[in-house]
């Protein structure tokens, strides 16, 4: 592993369409990039048993979450000749419509940026200690499964 | 011996983080076996440890002072 400083990808509540825009136009700068791939995770108002989710409450481990954190980006920055690489993720309450994740990767041409952002948000699906409680209209809620 | 558990998710529900002294412990195959027996809601389901911040896939051997975490299916995302 490097030396490299473990980043926070956790912010407190909803990812602002704002502060993505903002994460855009900061790569103007950097004139060698040629293309950028962006994933966003948005909760999505299910239908279970008759009753709908209204919001999903995030919790993590984030001690553990952000060293496998720090772990998968090393392993994708030695696969992929990428320029950059954001990951943020939503703690708290997330209401249904809103974003709870945002993966951003750009490199000089298409395909690295493509194939390193798919690659990134099914690892942190799969190896991330955050967990996803389901809340619905009537404040009964259930405990999410990843698929 | 002393060890920490932490729990999250759905497991932190009936089992709260705590303090645990545990004498006829000594790996975490004896401490699942303890745990299912004292919370038999455990026993159904399926959870992970991780061992001082580090997933585990085996039996591990458990040392004073060490902290696992009681976790159920990740899903973040």
């Amino acid at each position: 592993m490097s030396e490299k400083k473990i980043k926070n990808i956790f912010i407190d509540g909803p990812l602002q369409p704002g502060f993505i825009a903002d994460s855009i136009a900061k790569h103007g700068a950097k004139t060698n990039i040629g293309g950028h791939s962006i994933f966003m995770g948005q909760v999505r108002r299910d239908e279970i048993d008759g009753k709908l989710v209204s919001a999903i409450e995030y919790t993590a481990f984030e001690e553990m979450a952000l060293e496998k954190m720090h772990e998968i980006r090393e392993a994708i920055f030695a696969k992929y000749p990428l320029s950059c690489m954001h990951i943020h993720h939503s703690l708290g309450t997330i209401k249904a419509g809103e974003i709870c994740l945002f993966v951003f990767t750009s490199s000089a041409h298409r395909k690295p940026a493509i194939d390193a952002c798919t690659e990134i948000v099914e690892r942190l699906k799969a190896e991330l200690p955050i967990w996803g409680k389901e809340i619905f209209e009537d404040s009964t809620y259930q405990w999410k499964e990843n698929k | 011996m002393e060890i920490e558990i932490i729990t999250f998710g759905e497991i932190a529900g009936f089992l709260k983080a705590q303090q645990l002294t545990v004498n006829d412990i000594e790996d975490t195959d004896g401490l699942k076996a303890y745990l299912e027996q004292s919370f038999p809601t455990l026993a159904n389901m399926k959870y992970k440890l991780a061992v001082n911040k580090s997933l585990i896939q085996d039996n591990t051997q458990l040392k004073r002072n060490d902290s696992v975490a009681i976790m159920p299916p990740f899903s973040g995302g």
